[in-house]
């Protein structure tokens, strides 16, 4: 296997693919895409790569794909041999799913706001950040009820799953797009767990957690 | 009712739950932004939430359990006292010693942690509190409303037949439930409820409340929008001051001293007697760095140097260690014999001569005997930040092992050398410390010939000055005082002449100048001068050659002139 990554270093999408590739020790090239000032993923190469013109783009061996979701759910069946990573029980499966397509809200609404920020983007910033806000309040009551009930992570199993590597990046970016996150903070709480896992690997404006406390 | 920026009244700012071992809340109080954190030893800390280097939040910083370390810059701050213990970008890694971030009072009762915005009043319990003695926390709701709209709304909740009961500090009682509107900002509030004792269903209850809460907070939400937004509180922050936040000299002169009481006197060892010393009202000590020590003022006069051994942000009491041998000299015989449990006696505030960089790959720490109390302060420090170290203590027997129990908690490699003929002691010094290289560093604290020994092999394995770190408290070599000579005091403007048999330092204090100095023998740092023209006749032990090479400073309790004229920075 040849694992190749498009990958614009400071795009929370490419290091959602980063990151689950570092967990699963996986080893793969990067080919990097300047997405920003030079809008490279919108250039004619980039494009026969991937017509929706979108970042990040993975290719293993002769397989090109696109959409950080699906790549993450393709890597996880592909070559997490425990299987946790992507459940394959249909009521696990279906809520890994659900956390996928809040991913995708979460990228409409907290990146949109930190490309606005952070890029020049020409996004309507205060319904952007709103959007968030939204999300992010239902996420903080789902997580706290899952913390009373034993849950640390997005969906019923007792590990992470790529949901919550879906779900992670552009949540802790949020303040690069001005979206506070102190009215969440079971939120934050498992932003701290998702930064514990072994293998986690850090990207521009996301650090690792303090070591958990050893419990005798 | 409007906000004040200073009102002195008790708030709820976080859940118990809230605040889980290694994580940094944040939370806000009355337009301040605060860092909330729950060090390992059970102390909650509620600081104002910026790190005093460069601002950046200190809720995204790292909880080492002791410590918190601002994540960009890595400065850190201690528990208890906010005071700063670590500075990477200073020469000797070091700050002053009362850079302290802004603390917010903090008291933890019935499943929540109080604050306020002074420490005007004491913590008081509400009034009912005491009606059952296990409360029950709701999930807090923050709502983007004024505080005053959120209580006004909590308390047309109550039926006609049952009006509610209006309590001091924002807080209202609904039948048997109380809730505390946490006034976050003038437009922003955060609902916390507390149930008198546990629920038959938890999970039911929590669900139930948490449903109503909502439906109020969109409605109030929806009321808000309708309104104008009320202009944020403003907290004025006070700047820290350029003295303080400037670096510091590597010589902190000699404050003030304070009385501590002996807690307990125990031996540690064979020949090694154990003191703590806590403040007299049970209040935190001054923050202090790894490798620190406190002048200790004996009853008989004298004024010694002993170590702090605690670890990072354990303030409640500094604990040193006596050896019994050095008694002869009239010195710390005194702390052994006639001290008792109780007693009280006079310390200097922390300083440090021996400071640990906490950047380094690998850190070698070497103790001879006494020398492990230094050491095992280090060895905590970088043990708590999951750093990489080598702690070697060498005892002659092993009944000499002081503060076994201690070493056995650390994490880190912990090899005792107990009684080693002296001529393999060299071999093994080399073999720990193995040859240089780059951001490796090695402290050593031990009797004299250790120190050089350790000095020399490094020196040979190729160990820069730089890395090699030592402290000394006592300055074997025989000092010559015959050599007269000048000295000009360029910021004093006075010129002072030397004669032989008299040191700089006293005839600097018949000048009527008043200069600090604690050991007197060139080896504690403490008289740190600089040199400004001249020759200096290094006679100290507190300098590393480099450091004398360089003839930018000396200490002016034993050093003198080659030279017939020498200026000094004072
Ligand atoms: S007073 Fe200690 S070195 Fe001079």
């Amino acid at each position: 296997m040849t694992i190749t990554l498009h990958d614009f270093e400071l795009s929370g999408n490419c290091y959602k693919l980063r990151l689950l590739m570092s967990i699963l020790k996986l080893r793969y090239d990067i080919v990097p895409v300047d997405f920003y000032p030079g809008r490279q993923h919108k250039s004619d190469a980039f494009l026969r790569l991937n017509p929706f013109g979108q970042l990040p783009v993975l290719q293993d061996d002769e397989l090109t794909l696109s959409d950080s979701g699906a790549i993450l759910a393709y890597l996880a069946t592909r070559y997490d041999p425990t299987g946790l990573w992507f459940p394959t029980d249909p009521a696990i499966l279906a809520q890994v799913l659900r956390w996928h397509a809040v991913a995708d809200d979460i990228t409409a609404t907290s990146s949109a706001a930190r490309l606005a920020l952070g890029f020049f983007y020409d996004v309507d910033l205060p319904k952007a950040q709103a959007g968030a806000h939204a999300i992010f309040r239902l996420m903080d009551e789902h997580l706290w009820f899952g913390e009373r009930e034993g849950r640390d992570w997005l969906c019923t199993p007792a590990h992470p799953t790529t949901a919550d590597i879906a779900c992670f990046p552009y949540v802790m970016l949020s303040e690069e797009g001005g979206i506070g996150r102190q009215d969440y903070p079971a939120l934050r709480r498992w932003t701290d767990r998702v930064r514990r896992v072994p293998g986690f690997v850090v990207m521009s404006g996301i650090f690792p957690a303090g070591k958990a406390l050893q419990q005798a | 009712m409007t906000l004040s920026l200073t009102d002195p009244a008790w708030y709820p700012i976080a859940s118990s739950d809230d605040l889980p071992f290694r994580h940094v809340y944040q939370g806000q109080l009355l337009g301040r932004e605060l860092a909330v954190w729950r060090a390992d030893d059970g102390n909650v800390n509620v600081w104002e939430n910026r790190c005093l280097h460069r601002g950046v939040r200190l809720s995204i910083g790292v909880n080492e359990g002791a410590e918190l370390k601002c994540q960009y810059h890595g400065w850190r701050y201690a528990n208890r006292s906010a005071g700063c213990t670590y500075i990477p970008a200073h020469p000797a890694d070091a700050p002053a010693r009362r850079i302290e971030n802004r603390t917010y009072p903090a008291h933890e009762a019935f499943g929540l942690v109080w604050s306020a915005a002074t420490s005007d009043r004491a913590f008081a319990p509400f009034p009912g509190a005491e009606t059952a003695d296990d409360w029950f926390a709701l999930r807090p709701m923050p709502v983007n409303a004024a505080p005053e709209a959120v209580i006004a709304a909590l308390g047309r909740l109550a039926p006609d037949d049952q009006p509610a009961q209006i309590l001091p500090g924002l807080a209202i009682r609904l039948g048997t439930t109380l809730y505390f509107v946490q006034p976050v900002d003038a437009g922003r509030a955060v609902i916390r409820g507390l149930l008198p004792g546990q629920p038959d269903d938890a999970s039911l209850a929590l669900r139930h409340h948490n449903e109503a809460l909502t439906k109020l907070r969109d409605r109030l939400e929806r009321a808000a929008v309708r309104q104008p937004a009320p202009a944020p509180l403003q907290p004025a922050f006070d700047k820290v001051s350029a003295e303080l936040s400037t670096m510091p000299d590597i010589a902190i002169p000699r404050g003030t001293t304070m009385p501590v009481v002996v807690k307990r006197k125990w031996t540690s060892a064979d020949g090694v007697v154990g003191f703590e010393l806590a403040d007299r009202d049970g209040r935190h000590l001054p923050t202090f760095q790894p490798g620190a020590h406190i002048d200790v003022h004996l009853p008989n006069g004298l004024i010694r140097q002993y170590s702090i051994t605690n670890g990072p942000g354990d303030l409640l009491s500094y604990v040193i260690a006596v050896k019994q041998e050095s008694a002869s000299k009239g010195g710390s015989q005194i702390l052994v014999d006639t001290v008792r449990e109780g007693d009280v006696l006079a310390i200097s505030e922390p300083r440090n001569n021996f400071p640990l960089r906490r950047d380094a790959i690998r850190t070698v720490l070497i103790a001879g005997g006494i020398g492990i109390t230094p050491l095992l302060s280090m060895a905590r420090f970088l043990d708590k930040s999951d750093l990489n170290y080598e702690l070697h203590y060498f005892t002659r027997a092993g009944e000499q092992v002081a503060f076994r129990s201690e070493l056995e908690a650390l994490h880190g490699k912990v090899v005792l050398h107990t009684g080693l003929p002296r001529s393999e002691i060299g071999s093994t010094i080399a073999t720990a410390l193995g040859p240089w290289s780059f951001a490796q560093h090695v402290y050593v604290c031990g009797p004299s010939a250790m120190l050089e020994s350790v000095r020399a092999t490094a020196a040979a394995q190729n160990w820069p000055d730089a890395s090699i770190h030592f402290e000394y408290f006592k300055n074997d070599k025989p000092i010559d005082d015959t050599s007269s000579f000048d000295v000009e005091l360029a910021r004093s403007a006075m010129t002072l002449h030397v004669p032989a048999g008299k040191t700089i330092l006293e005839v600097m204090r018949e000048a009527g100048l008043t200069v600090p100095s604690s050991c007197e023998q060139g080896a504690c740092g403490t008289c740190l001068t600089g040199v400004l023209e001249g020759e200096c006749d290094h006679q100290d032990v507190y300098l590393n050659d480099s450091e004398k090479r360089a003839n930018t400073a000396m200490m002016t309790c034993v050093s003198r002139a080659k030279s017939a004229r020498l200026v000094l920075d004072i």
